[in-house]
């Protein structure tokens, strides 16, 4: 069945061994582990397979080469963050404070703070943070949206997202002297505990020294 | 990191591609401690696979520093469609082609990958049992052409399967097949005809 005669030959580079199979079909053959009667008795089939099988040996002497092996990554890791560094995006300035205060304090700042504080509740792994300003008077609350992993095992995911929501209003008013408006809490997933291990809470180690 | 991933599958591991979601939506954001870790983790896969398609470690670097500034730059509109690595993974093959194939015209005039490859069963030297210096198969690599090489080195070296390189290079699983096919004529050819 994976006999198919010369004239199914669609590809110009293609070429029918002298006993009519194609080669690229012997090549796929191999590739795919298919045997049969034919291959394994035809002298044009195995040399064919042969010269294969010794080109992929050789190839795999050169991928195994220690000069083709990335030895430290470290370095290169801080050159490509010194140029990001240089195109940083803080996001826009929200406001500080009492109204007639002329504090701010960058949308990324307040976004990171905020999370750290989704985190301090065990378990808990923050994404997206989007701050935007409510219209209200007397003032400009900022909303919050986050979404977060919770642990698979919480019994109460409701209680679970209330105590994020409580941990991020108290840090926003008592850390940052931050209005909050809304604060949406989103759960985006439930990550079972050996994914939590597999990840470890590396947000922070870009600020570490 | 050490050894290949499996054919076919994206280089995560479970836990790391949930984190990867929250570090994607953080880096899209602007936190570029989100975008470091993302980095430290995706770095030296995808510099391996760079060294693999290029075959050259300094233009390697070149390339993935250029894919994670890009992807730096275009992560605010990340869509998410793909996981973190499989977009990194695409955009540091497409860019390894646009390196080789600015690197033909120096490529020696006497070496012309276009020609097809003589007779495979009248080709005088075959492959013989002695190995064939390294430096005999960069040469024979770097007369594929750009596209020859990309598909033949995820196949072969990366162990990718057919369906993800199509879609990772963005051609059907058809046009993949034949590409590796006449990687696979052209090399076994050039090392055999160099015994």
């Amino acid at each position: 069945m994976n006999n198919p005669p010369p004239e199914t030959r669609t590809d110009p580079d293609d070429e029918t061994l002298p006993c009519g199979r194609l080669l690229s079909q012997v090549w796929a053959d191999w590739e795919e582990g298919v045997h049969d009667e034919h291959t394994a008795q035809c002298a044009h089939c195995r040399l064919a397979v042969a010269d294969l099988e010794r080109l992929e040996s050789q190839v795999r002497a050169l991928d195994s080469d220690p000069a083709q092996q990335p030895v430290d990554a470290a370095s290169f890791i801080d050159r490509v963050m010194d140029v990001v560094r240089l195109e940083l995006r803080p996001g826009r300035p929200l406001p500080l404070g009492e109204a007639d205060e002329d504090l701010r304090i960058m949308e990324n700042v307040a976004a990171r703070t905020l999370r750290q504080a989704a985190e301090e509740v065990p378990g808990v792994r923050a994404g997206s943070c989007r701050l935007t300003l409510a219209d209200a008077p007397g003032g400009t609350p900022v909303n919050v949206d986050l979404s977060v992993h919770v642990p698979l095992t919480t019994p109460d995911v409701q209680a679970l997202a209330q105590e994020i929501r409580d941990r991020v209003g108290v840090t926003a008013h008592e850390r940052l002297g931050l209005h909050l408006g809304e604060i949406d809490v989103r759960i985006t997933d439930l990550v079972s505990e050996d994914e939590d291990e597999a990840a470890p809470r590396s947000a922070q180690e870009g600020s570490a020294p | 990191m050490t050894g290949n991933p499996p054919p076919g599958e994206p280089p995560d591991v479970e836990g790391e591609r949930s984190d990867d979601t929250l570090m994607t939506e953080r880096a899209a954001e602007g936190d570029e401690d989100a975008f470091a870790v993302l980095v430290r983790r995706h770095a030296p896969a995808l510099l391996r696979l760079a060294t693999r398609l290029l075959g050259d470690r300094a233009e390697a670097e070149d390339a993935v520093q250029e894919a994670f500034v890009g992807a730096w730059r275009s992560l605010p509109e990340f869509q998410g469609r793909s996981s973190f690595g499989t977009w990194m993974y695409r955009i540091v093959t497409n860019r390894c082609l646009n390196t080789l194939r600015a690197r033909r015209p120096q490529a020696p005039l006497n070496e012309l990958p276009d020609l097809p490859a003589p007779a495979y069963t009248t080709a005088p030297d075959r492959i013989t049992e002695g190995r064939a210096a390294l430096h005999d198969v960069q040469e024979a690599l770097s007369t594929l052409s750009p596209e020859q090489r990309i598909c033949w080195t995820l196949r072969t070296l990366d162990g990718r399967s057919y369906a993800f390189i199509a879609k990772t290079v963005g051609i059907s699983e058809q046009a993949v097949r034949a590409r590796v096919f006449r990687a696979r004529r052209q090399l076994t050819h050039s090392l055999g005809a160099w015994q």
